[in-house]
């Protein structure tokens, strides 16, 4: 079973060391002359006016949970799509009838207006 | 793999419940905005109405099973199932005009409210841990978006959140426990798990460990103490009909969720779970009906009285007979209904502006509303077990069972702490009769609700006394499933 | 100890640091990355139990997805951080007691009874399973009830979310890009004839009148 999460192995070495290289290379070559002044943070030139973070209106919460909804879903069609051969016509209806369920989550989604910004 | 080879006719009623649910949810976006709500009403009643009926057309007369063991047909599964369709259907009627009152949608109050039987029916046939947790996980994830229905209102907001977070433990604790029961049974099939537990024996420690998680999930779902925190908040913060939707049908699911689990997979471990249950029973019986007499809101005050009336009804399956489980069916029945007629009573003096949930609106209703107020009266008289009543019956028979198995202490116990009980229920009986109106405006308003709802009312309320011939036959009824099921 | 072992003690480190971290740190947007990594090393432990796919939809779902609603609450919240911390403090030496008793108990009874032989040990299986492929081979047959279960209760999550958080804006005024480039000169512009005749009172000074584009719903 190990060996064959070696090419993943490597991936994630290259991957690794890709990022130790770029961000080392940049920390060695480039001039560093940090002051107090640099180092503080500030808003085109004066002192932060409040925190960064700010509230965002609850429409994108709607659109990210009706992403990982849908984002379910798709998760259910992997497996369909690689055994559809072997569970034959009843497995086909079945994934049918669920994605059935969900389109009629879906109508009501844009009749209602969900997927609209206004 | 064919539909003849699943059975997949025995889940008919969960399929058209579902189907029609789905029907109306799209129905609902087509039509106009002012019929929608009578429309989509009287389609979900109609669903509900034509689901006991294709459940009484082929009611089961032995145990069948379908879906690969997944779903179960029993007589048990049928009767319920019928209790919540017929349950959740009155609480429809008595909703409506308080959902048009206040502007509910009203569409999504219905739909989601099927969406809720569905996963009680899931529950009330299931076979399978799987299908267990995922009709609880159905009807809790629709209870959880009813309650904050009034999405500006603090309290409803709060209660959906407490409900939510603690529902969401109280499923990870059951999901715990039933991963336990399956690493150590291998077996996710309740039968299964049954034969297996019986061979590894009564006194397994890793399997008891599964039963606490599993008993403390349960309790958390019921609300039994020291699990019942959320209660008194999610009874007072929801919209009145959706109490009123929480308080009937879903206490049904829960005798079928335990049941299952407890009974059907987990009775050989029966002395393990049946010392939790003593603990919680009794202190839900205490708690509830202490703190309620505290009470100034009913809605909050009627939360308690569900606290101790979950007691009640574990004392019931604690006993560990079949009389036992027997005379829990009939207590959570008779329990459902009193408690729907009660939440009905509400909605019926609530009026546009007017919610009519403290304890002091009910002042002087009998020279309001005569009939109202006898109707209160015969209620009250059930909820504290006065005995022409079905109320006493019920309490009666879980005493019985509680004296059979050998617990005379619980069942005196018990006693004493219904009589304590009875105490707030009277209370209200006096608030009623005796006591002075109130002088606001709103309280003297006339009651103004559809003839439909005054008429369910009406018949809900008297079938508490008018059973009272027929208690014998209901009570043969749950001896008679109770026993296709245990043996 | 095998390389497996080893693999998921290492794993099991990662995911039990990382949960602690979560409820620890000050920063939410910190504690929601070190959820990340907790979701991580849980599919890596799950990958040290054969369970690819579900690694993989772990990952997919819940490091793709949840994390992002996550980051959006965290943000949405505006959270009084110096109010949570007060709660946390408080409470940490009875939440901690009861959490260490939970793990006591819990690997007390379970180092009596799971080596012991009585129960079914899992399978292991060799290079050429696929769990993506027996995973799909029950789901859609064996335990096709529950998958359509599973159907509905993202339905009814579609519903709620859309029912608890969508809310009409009737105040909400707002620009039209289309409609503002399909508009024509007449929409706009109104040429009115008038005779040309002197002024008998100054011009008194009155508001200018402009047309708005109506607004659009």
């Amino acid at each position: 079973m190990l060996t064959n999460y070696f090419p993943i192995l490597l991936f994630i070495l290259v991957g690794l060391a890709l990022g130790t290289v770029a961000i080392g290379v940049g920390k060695v070559l480039a001039p560093n002359k940090p002051d107090a002044q640099k180092l503080s943070p500030y808003e085109c030139g004066f002192e932060p006016f409040e925190d960064s973070r700010m509230k965002f209106d609850v429409r994108y919460y709607l659109v990210a949970i009706l992403f990982i909804i849908f984002d379910l879903e798709i998760a259910f069609l992997f497996p369909w799509a690689i055994v559809l051969d072997e569970i034959g016509v009843f497995g086909f209806w079945a994934m049918m009838v669920f994605l059935g369920i969900l389109v009629i989550g879906f109508i009501y989604e844009w009749k209602k207006g969900a997927l609209e910004w206004e | 793999m064919t539909l003849q080879s699943l059975q997949t006719a025995l889940a008919l009623p969960e399929i058209f419940v579902a189907a029609m649910a789905s029907a109306i949810l799209i129905l609902g976006l087509f039509i106009n905005k002012d019929r929608n709500d009578i429309v989509c009403f009287w389609l979900s009643v109609f669903t509900l109405i034509a689901t006991c009926v294709l459940i009484i057309s082929d009611f089961a007369t032995q145990t069948a099973f379908a879906f690969n063991g997944l779903f179960v047909d029993d007589p048990m599964g049928d009767l319920l199932k019928v209790a919540i369709c017929l349950l959740s259907a009155t609480i429809f009627i008595y909703s409506r005009q308080y959902n048009q009152d206040r502007n509910i949608f009203s569409n999504e109050y219905y739909v989601l409210g099927l969406f809720a039987v569905c996963g009680m029916m899931v529950m009330a046939s299931a076979n399978h841990l799987l299908t267990l947790y995922l009709g609880l996980e159905l009807m809790s994830l629709c209870l959880y978006s009813m309650i904050a229905f009034f999405r500006d209102d603090k309290l409803a907001v709060e209660a959906a959140m407490k409900y939510f977070v603690l529902g969401a433990l109280a499923s990870s604790i059951l999901l715990y426990g039933m991963s336990l029961l399956y690493g150590l049974t291998g077996a996710l099939e309740l039968a299964v798990i049954s034969s297996v537990v019986s061979n590894l024996g009564k006194d397994n420690l890793a399997l008891a460990l599964a039963v606490v998680f599993i008993v403390v999930a349960l309790a958390f779902k019921i609300g039994a103490v020291p699990f019942h925190m959320w209660i008194p908040d999610v009874y007072h913060g929801a919209p009145t009909s959706t109490t009123a939707f929480i308080s009937a049908a879903p206490k049904i699911a829960a005798f079928a969720l335990i049941m299952r689990l407890l009974v059907g997979g987990l009775e050989d471990l029966h002395v393990q779970w049946q010392q939790m249950l003593i603990i919680l029973a009794l202190l839900s019986v205490a708690v509830g009906n202490i703190i309620a007499i505290a009470q100034d809101n009913l809605k909050r005050m009627l939360a308690y009285s569900t606290i101790s009336h979950m007691g009640f009804f574990l004392f019931g399956i604690l006993s560990g007979s079949a009389a036992g489980y027997s005379a829990s069916l009939f207590y959570i029945l008779i329990y459902a209904t009193m408690s729907c007629a009660a939440f009905g009573l509400i909605l019926y003096l609530s009026t546009k502006d007017f919610e009519s949930d403290q304890l002091n609106d009910l002042k002087g209703l009998s020279k309001r509303s005569p009939w109202t107020a006898l109707l209160f009266l015969i209620l009250m008289f059930s909820m504290a077990g006065v005995p022409p009543t079905a109320g006493f019956f019920a309490k009666l028979s879980v005493i019985q069972a509680l004296i059979d198995a050998n617990l005379a202490w619980v069942a005196v116990v018990a006693v004493v702490l219904a009589v304590i009980g009875a105490y707030y229920y009277l209370r209200i009986i006096k608030l009623i009769y005796f006591d002075a109106p109130q002088t606001i405006p709103e309280a003297d308003a006339p009651i103004a609700v559809q003839s439909d709802s005054k008429i369910v009312l009406a018949i809900n309320v008297i079938i508490i006394i008018a059973i009272l011939p027929w208690i014998g036959t209901l009570i043969t009824l749950c001896n008679r499933v109770i026993k296709q099921f245990v043996y | 100890m095998t390389f497996l072992q080893f693999a998921f003690y290492v794993f099991g480190a990662a995911l039990v640091f990382a949960a602690g971290m979560v409820v620890t740190i000050r920063n939410p947007v910190k504690s929601a990355l070190f959820l990340v990594l907790a979701f991580f090393s849980a599919a890596c432990v799950w990958i040290t139990l054969q369970a690819e796919f579900l690694a993989i939809v772990l990952v997919l779902v819940y490091v793709g997805a949840v994390m992002v609603l996550f980051l959006f609450v965290v943000m949405m919240l505006d959270i009084d951080l110096a109010k949570l911390r007060a709660g946390f403090t408080r409470y940490l030496p009875i939440g901690g007691l009861v959490a260490v008793l939970l793990v006591a108990e819990i690997a007390l009874v379970m180092y009596g009874s799971f080596d012991t032989g009585e129960y079914r040990a899992p399978v292991a299986y060799g290079v050429e399973y696929s769990n993506t492929e027996a995973l799909g081979a029950q789901i859609y047959t064996q335990y096709v009830y529950a998958f359509e279960i599973a159907a509905l209760i993202l339905l009814v999550a579609i519903i709620a979310a859309i029912a608890l958080t969508m809310r009409r804006r009737p105040n909400n005024k707002y620009n039209n890009p289309s409609a503002q480039v399909r508009v024509k000169r007449a929409d706009r512009l109104r040429i009115v004839k008038m005779d040309s005749v002197l002024p008998t009172a100054p011009i008194s000074v009155t508001e200018p009148t402009t047309e708005s584009i109506p607004e659009q719903d």
